[in-house]
C-alpha cells in the first residue's frame, strides 16, 4: 500500500515536501530532492511545485497517517509512544517575511534604474499576494489542527480579509490588463457582479459544502468511538490473555484457576456494563472493590474461592460513616467467606437517612456476644466501627444461615459533597477528630 | 419444587453452541429441551413452530434488525398467552434486564446459574409465575425507590410497591430463595410468588416517572 502524502516534522529540510514526496512515491529523498533543485533552475518551475505542495499537503508522519486511516481493529491496539527526535523546524512566517521584504526591495530597486517600467503592475500583484499569503497560511494551521491563540473568530477574519485583499488585487489585475479605460461608475458595476457571481456559486455550493462538514463530523465522532473501542480492547484482550496464560499454567490448582477465573469475570463486566464513576464519588463502587478484594484475598475453609453476589440499590458519595461502614462490611464479608458457607451474598441499600448492609452466609454461624472480648477482631472491627458512627450492628443466625445487617445514619445531601470534595473531606477530617 | 408428572418442554435460543451444550447436560429430568435456535429470525420460527410452554431466551442474539432477545419477544408477542420466555444473559446490566422484561419475559436469570436452580426457575416460570434473580430485585428496587414515601397505598396502583412487595424484593436482593423468604416473613411460598408476579406486572406496565427517568439514564426504553 502507498503511503499516503503528509509533510513529516522529523528530518525535514524546509517543508518536509521533498520527505514526504519520498515517503509517498517510495523513492530516495536525495532523488527527490535534487530533482526540485534540478527544475527549479529551469524557470523556477520546481520552485513552484514546492510552493503549492508546501502550502497544500497537511503536516503529519505519512506511517501514522497510513495506520489511522486502516480500521482500528486491524491496527495496533497499543499504540506506540510517539519517538521524541529533535525537530528542525524552519519558522515559516519569518522565512516568508524575509522573502517579502527582499521581492519589495528588488521591485523598488528595479523601479529605480528603470524608471519606464510600469509600477502599477506591482500594486495589484503585492496586495494580490498578501491576500493569497494571508488565507493561506490560516489554511496551514487550521490543517495542522494547532488552535492557538485567538481561536476561530482570528481564524475567519484572517481569511475574510485574505478574500478581501485577494479580490482588490485581482480586480486591480483586471483594470490594469483591460487598460485605463475603466471608469470608476463601471468600476462599481464590476465589484457588483463581481460579488453577484460569487453570491451564486455560495449558493450553489452551500448545501454540498454543508454535507461536507457534517461527514467531516460524523468522521470524527466515529473515530473517537472506535479509538475509545479500540482502548478498551487492548485493556481487555491484555488481561484476559494474562488471565488464560496463567490459568493454563495452573490448571492443576482448582482453587487458585476458579478464583482468577471470577476476578477476570468481575473486571471485565465492569469494563462492559458499569459506568465508571470517578474514584471518591460513590459508595456503590467502593463496595465493589471491597467484594472484590474480599474475593481476590480469602479463601474458603477447603482453601476453595468463594465468590460474592452482590446487589446494590441507590448510591451517594462517600463519607466517613460510609467509609465506617464499608470497613465494617469487610470484616463481615471475611468473616463469612472464611468461616462461612457459600453461596455469601451482600446487599447495599443506600437510603436518604441511612446506609444499610446485609451481609449473608449459609453457615452455622455465631453470635456477636458469645464471642469472647480478647477476640478484638470481630467485634472491633464489626460491632465497634458501626456502633461508633451511631449505627447499630446485629447478627441472626439461623438453620438457613447466617446474616449481619449494618446500619449507618448518614446526612440529608448526597450529591452536593461530591461536588466540593475539598470541603468533604474537611468535614471528613473534623468527625474523625471529634471521635 | 413439586416436581410435575411430565417434563416441561423447553425451546433453547442460544448463539454460542457450548453454552447450549452445557445447558441441555446441566438440566434436569423435570425439562426436556424440544428445540433449539441461535438467531433472532431461527427463533421466531421455531418458537411459532413449536409453540413451547418455556422458552429460555439469551438476551443478544445476531440477525433480525439487529434486537436480540428483545426483537424475539416482540415478534412473539402473539404467542405470550401460551408461552412463557425466561430471559437468560451473561450481562447483568440494567438496560438488558428490564428492557427484557418489559416487552413480556416472565423472569431472568444470569448464565452463571446451575442445573437444578435452572430448572426450577423453568418449572416456575411454566407454572405461570415470575423468576427474579437477586440482581433483578435490586433493580426494581432501584427503578420503584426505597424512601419512605414510595408505598404504594392500592393493590391497584401500578407505579409504586407495596410495603409487602417491597419486603419481598429486598428479601430477594439479600439472596434469600422463594421458600427461604416464605418462612421469613411467616407467609405462604404461593403467596411470596403472587407478590412476585405482582411485582413483575407492575415492573412492565408502569408508566412511572421515576422508572422511566430511571430507565433513561441507563439509556434503556
Amino acid at each position: 500500500m502507498r503511503l499516503p502524502l503528509r509533510r513529516p516534522e522529523r528530518g525535514r529540510w524546509f517543508g518536509g515536501v521533498a520527505l514526504g514526496l519520498a515517503a509517498h512515491l517510495d523513492w530516495p529523498v536525495r532523488r527527490v530532492r535534487v530533482l526540485f533543485v534540478a527544475t527549479s533552475l529551469l524557470f523556477g518551475f520546481g520552485l513552484v511545485v514546492y510552493a503549492f505542495l508546501w502550502l497544500t499537503v497537511p503536516v503529519g508522519d505519512p506511517v501514522e497517517a497510513a495506520e489511522i486511516t486502516r480500521p482500528a481493529f486491524l491496527g495496533r491496539l497499543a499504540r506506540r509512544q510517539a519517538e521524541s527526535g529533535r525537530q528542525l523546524r524552519v519558522p515559516g512566517p519569518e522565512v516568508l517575511a524575509g522573502v517579502l521584504l527582499l521581492g519589495g526591495a528588488a521591485v523598488l530597486l528595479l523601479a529605480r534604474r528603470h524608471p519606464t517600467v510600469n509600477l502599477s503592475w506591482v500594486l495589484p500583484v503585492a496586495v494580490l499576494l498578501a491576500g493569497l499569503v494571508l488565507a493561506w497560511s490560516q489554511l496551514g494551521a487550521v490543517t495542522r489542527g494547532s488552535r492557538e491563540a485567538g481561536g476561530r473568530g482570528q481564524a475567519f477574519l484572517r481569511i475574510a480579509g485574505g478574500i478581501l485583499l485577494a479580490g482588490v488585487g485581482v480586480l486591480l489585475l483586471a483594470t490594469q490588463v483591460v487598460g485605463k479605460g475603466i471608469e470608476p461608475g463601471l468600476l462599481g458595476q464590476v465589484v457588483v457582479a463581481a460579488i453577484a457571481v460569487v453570491a451564486g456559486v455560495a449558493l450553489v455550493l452551500a448545501p454540498w459544502w454543508l454535507r461536507l462538514v457534517r461527514e467531516l463530523g460524523d468522521e470524527r465522532a466515529a473515530r473517537a468511538r472506535e479509538a475509545e473501542r479500540a482502548d478498551i480492547a487492548a485493556h481487555l484482550h491484555d488481561s484476559v490473555l494474562q488471565t488464560l496464560a496463567i490459568i493454563r499454567a495452573r490448571a492443576d490448582e482448582p482453587g487458585e484457576v476458579a478464583r482468577m477465573a471470577r476476578a477476570q469475570e468481575r473486571e471485565l463486566r465492569e469494563w462492559l456494563y458499569q459506568d465508571r464513576p470517578a474514584p471518591g464519588t460513590s459508595v456503590a463502587a467502593e463496595m465493589r472493590a471491597v467484594v472484590a478484594e474480599v474475593e481476590d484475598t480469602r479463601s474458603g475453609p477447603e482453601g476453595e474461592a468463594v465468590a460474592v453476589d452482590l446487589v446494590v440499590v441507590g448510591d451517594r458519595a462517600p463519607d466517613a460513616g460510609t467509609a465506617a461502614l464499608l470497613q465494617a462490611t469487610r470484616e463481615a464479608l471475611v468473616n463469612a467467606v472464611v468461616h462461612g458457607r457459600p453461596p455469601v451474598s451482600a446487599y447495599l441499600e443506600v437510603g436518604d437517612e441511612q446506609v444499610e448492609v446485609f451481609v449473608r452466609d449459609h453457615g452455622d454461624g455465631f453470635d456477636l456476644d458469645d464471642i469472647p472480648s480478647d477476640r478484638f477482631g470481630v467485634r472491633e472491627s464489626i460491632l465497634g466501627r458501626v456502633r461508633r458512627r451511631g449505627g447499630t450492628a446485629t447478627v441472626v443466625s439461623k438453620d438457613s444461615g447466617t446474616e449481619v445487617h449494618l446500619v449507618v445514619p448518614v446526612g440529608p445531601c448526597p450529591s452536593d459533597d461530591a461536588a466540593t470534595p475539598a470541603n468533604g473531606t474537611a468535614q471528613q477530617k473534623q468527625k474523625e477528630k471529634a471521635t | 419444587m413439586n416436581a410435575p408428572t411430565t417434563p416441561v418442554d423447553v425451546v433453547l435460543v442460544d448463539d454460542h453452541h457450548m453454552f447450549r451444550t452445557g445447558v441441555r447436560a446441566s438440566l434436569d429430568s423435570r425439562v426436556r429441551i424440544v428445540g433449539e435456535a441461535e438467531d433472532v429470525d431461527g427463533a421466531v420460527v421455531v418458537i411459532h413452530e413449536l409453540v413451547p410452554p418455556v422458552v429460555l431466551l439469551d438476551v443478544h442474539l445476531p440477525g433480525g434488525d439487529g434486537g436480540g432477545g428483545t426483537e424475539v419477544l416482540r415478534r412473539c408477542a402473539d404467542l405470550l398467552s401460551e408461552t412463557k420466555f425466561l430471559a437468560l444473559s451473561v450481562s447483568d446490566a440494567a438496560e438488558d434486564v428490564v428492557g427484557v422484561i418489559r416487552v413480556g419475559a416472565r423472569g431472568y436469570v444470569t448464565k452463571a446459574i446451575d442445573g437444578p436452580a435452572l430448572s426450577d426457575a423453568v418449572v416456575r416460570v411454566a407454572s405461570g409465575d415470575a423468576v427474579f434473580s437477586p440482581r433483578l430485585a435490586g433493580f426494581v428496587l432501584d427503578a420503584f425507590g426505597t424512601a419512605a414515601g414510595d408505598v404504594a397505598t392500592g393493590d391497584d396502583e401500578l407505579d409504586r410497591l407495596s410495603a409487602r412487595e417491597r419486603e419481598v424484593m429486598r428479601l430477594i436482593a439479600r439472596g434469600y430463595s422463594y421458600r427461604e423468604v416464605a418462612s421469613e416473613l411467616f407467609i405462604s411460598i404461593k403467596t411470596v410468588e403472587t407478590h412476585v408476579s405482582a411485582v413483575l406486572r407492575k415492573l412492565q406496565l408502569s408508566s412511572r416517572h421515576e422508572l422511566t427517568r430511571w430507565a433513561a439514564a441507563r439509556r434503556l426504553l
